[in-house]
């Protein structure tokens, strides 16, 4: 008898046990659960009414006016959406996951890019196809390249892609010291010397966080085309190596001779990019690299300098003169094995109704444009007259180039260990090359 | 005691079980993955072949970054262990003494203990700030010009041990305390009769009685050591370039980047170091126990 009862215990005990786990699983996958919900509520009802999109992004990718805009869109459609926003030092891996699982939400956002798209998101299985989309074709051509994969548009661009990363300085310190912008490598390293010798560091740098400092190599993209012509097909092709690249090796280079000279200071190892506006507006620093949300940045500290004391120049590193565009930014994806993809599109072209785009430009503030036709843009009279300086334009590096974003913040600790002097540049060209054909075979690439 | 206050064998079995399909499958099954590709760039996982089975641990061995996550955890544990345990003791040793405010001291000493490893690296962070930390600054005061404690590839490493045994040694020295407290008086009373020094007596009783407690602070340490993360990842990242990059900081990158068979290959690695190590350290410690 006591055994019986022992017995029972158990399976009780075990059961209680089982029943304690089931939740854990449930909860791990939360942010997926409403789209099974809207799934099971599309089919039992298929009135619009009750359809709840998911919608997965990265932090800092939706905006307030977003949000503003998908209150509108419920008003008038009855559809419902659900914004899951998931900090983004775990997403790439987290969207992954999701994606490899199956169990995506009913729209996911992505870093788009040519290469990317199908190398990391596998468009043409994870996303439905919305080239017969009536917005398409009022998106900018080069945008719209980067988020089509064999003929097909899988993305919708939701961010301005227009911004360049390029050495933002203070016209102040400039006007004082007589320089004016440097047009090649010499010339940026004699106004370098020159803001040095008042006491002044030229560059704030904040190599801290991992992934600014390498803007300086990879924002180059097209300094390297057009030195060694043919160079980005070459490499996307495996035909060459990064290492082989005289021009790329030469960046490296000038990267270690700024740190060596005191370009960036003494503790650009130990400087946060967060404290980018505040140094600069504190007359400490003359130059930084950064894009053009930065003046008003600066302006909004109240230090004196407006937002028309600081201007723009490429980055003159391999005596780059060209303006360097990136048409890739956060896009808007449907998962293909969403139960609501109509829905979804509705969303997607609610969206993109020109009205809607006109109503992000006025209401984000580091928008001054979104890559679609019929726009009004809101640029300042000192970021036009810096995009108005350059007549060529060229892509940066990890747009051109497949499997360099992905490496992001290893290249990010290859640069610091030249720099520190703990390897030399042709180890460091030699290592990127070794993650590209890492992430190449993984993703069975036929050039590797 | 009645034979039917005993429980049951079968009792085992839900413990059996939920440790078979808990821990047991899932560490096996990652070992199975460390002979594949797995990676997040396919879905699909492919074993990599009988002639090519072992591709990720000679990957693992003979990649100089991986070799140099490995030395550095191996280095990290050594030294934290043994520093650890010397200040420890030595810190057990004042407070168990006559001293006013003896309980203040054992809490300031133990405090760190209890907070967050990343919480610890955030304050120390901006304490080691090489331009306005409060450490370079109080040097300045002195006219000691400051090192760039965390930024320094030569220092960084050491920055990092230091930081951690800050932490450590309070928690290494509570149990030392205990153990302190636990011998009997009349040996320091003999000890005294017979004219012997405090050296004397610390060498001569203290120590021997307090061997068994000093297996367990380094079975503690090892442990820890080998397993370190928060600390390297809230104070370097690994960096400067890689060399703070310990097995644990690694692993995680590796899963970051999307390598999970890299990932899964390491963490076999460090769960064979870590069962060899414990292995012995067992051993040691119930052969201390028989001796006793």
């Amino acid at each position: 008898m006591k055994k019986t009862l022992a017995l029972l215990l158990t399976a009780l005990m075990l059961l209680s046990l089982a029943a304690c786990a089931q939740p854990a699983p449930a909860a791990e996958a939360a942010p997926a659960a409403p789209a099974t919900e809207a799934a099971a509520e599309a089919t039992e009802a298929p009135v619009q009414k009750d359809i709840t999109l998911t919608f997965m992004a990265s932090q800092d990718w939706v905006q307030d006016a977003e949000l503003a805009l998908a209150q509108k869109f419920t008003e008038q459609t009855g559809i419902k959406v659900d914004y899951q926003i998931v900090p983004s030092d775990q997403y790439p891996n987290l969207l992954q996951t999701k994606l490899n699982s199956g169990e995506c939400t009913d729209i996911f956002c992505s870093q788009a890019g040519r290469f990317d798209i199908v190398t990391t998101l596998n468009v043409a299985k994870n996303a439905a196809d919305l080239t017969a989309e009536p917005w398409v074709a009022t998106m900018e051509a080069t945008a719209a390249a980067e988020v089509t994969a064999d003929g097909k548009v899988y993305g919708q661009p939701m961010q301005d892609t227009s911004a360049v990363w390029a050495i933002a300085y203070n016209k102040k310190i400039f006007s004082d010291l007589g320089l004016s912008i440097p047009k090649s490598w010499a010339e940026f390293t004699a106004v370098c010397d020159a803001i040095l010798a008042t006491g002044v560091t030229p560059v704030y740098e904040p190599v801290s966080d991992g992934w600014h400092h390498v803007l300086w190599f990879a924002e180059m993209g097209a300094a390297y085309e057009k030195a060694e012509p043919g160079l980005v097909d070459a490499l996307n092709g495996n035909t060459k190596k990064i290492a082989d690249s005289a021009i790329m090796k030469t960046a490296v280079a000038q990267i270690k001779e700024m740190a060596d000279k005191g370009y960036w200071g003494e503790n650009y190892m130990a400087d946060v990019y967060a404290d980018q506006p505040a140094k600069m507006a504190s007359g400490e620093y003359a130059m930084t690299v950064a894009n053009q949300g930065l003046p008003q940045q600066i302006a909004d500290l109240n230090s004196g300098l407006t937002a028309d004391d600081i201007g723009f120049f490429v980055i003159p590193l391999a005596d780059n003169q060209m303006l360097n565009v990136n048409p890739v930014g956060p896009t808007r994806f449907i998962y293909s094995g969403s139960a609501n993809v109509e829905a979804a599109k509705q969303y997607l072209a609610f969206l993109a109704q020109p009205e809607n785009l006109q109503y992000m430009i006025d209401n984000v503030a580091k928008f001054q444009n979104l890559p679609f036709s019929g726009l009004t843009p809101k640029y300042a009279g000192t970021v036009k007259e810096f995009y108005d300086m350059y007549s060529e334009k060229g892509t940066v590096l990890q747009t051109a180039v497949k499997y360099v974003n992905p490496q992001w913040m290893e290249i990010g600790k290859e640069i610091v260990s030249v720099i520190q002097g703990m390897q030399d540049d042709m180890t460091m060209l030699g290592n990127l090359d070794k993650n590209r054909a890492d992430q190449a075979m993984a993703a069975q690439d036929a050039a590797w | 005691m009645s034979k039917s206050k005993h429980y049951p064998a079968y009792f085992l079995i839900g413990t059996l079980l939920l440790y078979v399909v808990l821990y047991l499958l899932p560490g096996l099954i990652g070992i199975g993955y460390s002979f594949t590709d797995w990676s997040a760039f396919s879905d699909k996982v492919n074993f990599l072949g009988y002639d090519h089975m072992f591709d990720n641990y000679i990957k693992a061995f003979s990649d100089v970054k991986y070799f140099g996550y490995l030395g550095n955890t191996l280095l990290f544990t050594f030294v934290t262990t043994i520093v650890k345990n010397v200040l420890g003791l030595a810190l057990a040793v004042l407070l168990t003494r006559q001293v006013k405010l003896l309980n203040f001291h054992r809490a300031v000493m133990y405090i760190p203990a209890v907070l967050s490893a990343l919480i610890v690296g955030m304050i120390f962070k901006s304490i080691l700030h090489p331009a306005d930390g409060l450490l370079n600054s109080t040097l300045k005061i002195f006219g000691i010009k400051g090192v760039k404690w965390l930024t320094d590839p030569k220092i960084a490493f050491w920055s990092v041990m230091g930081v951690d045994i800050w932490k450590g040694m309070g928690y290494i020295m509570t149990i030392f305390i205990a153990g302190i407290m636990s011998i009997s008086p009349t040996y320091y009373e003999a000890a005294e009769i017979d004219g012997a020094g405090g050296w004397q007596k610390f060498r001569a009783i203290t120590l021997p009685m307090l061997a068994p407690t000093m297996t367990v602070t380094t079975v503690l340490n090892v442990i820890y050591g080998l397993r370190v993360f928060d600390m390297v990842y809230a104070l370097t990242n690994g960096g400067p370039g890689y060399v703070t990059e310990v097995l644990y900081t690694g692993i995680y990158k590796e899963f970051g980047y999307g390598k999970y068979a890299m990932g899964t290959t390491l963490s076999s690695i460090m769960f064979v170091f870590m069962a060899i190590i414990g292995y012995f350290l067992i051993r040691a410690m119930n052969r201390n126990e028989v001796e006793e």
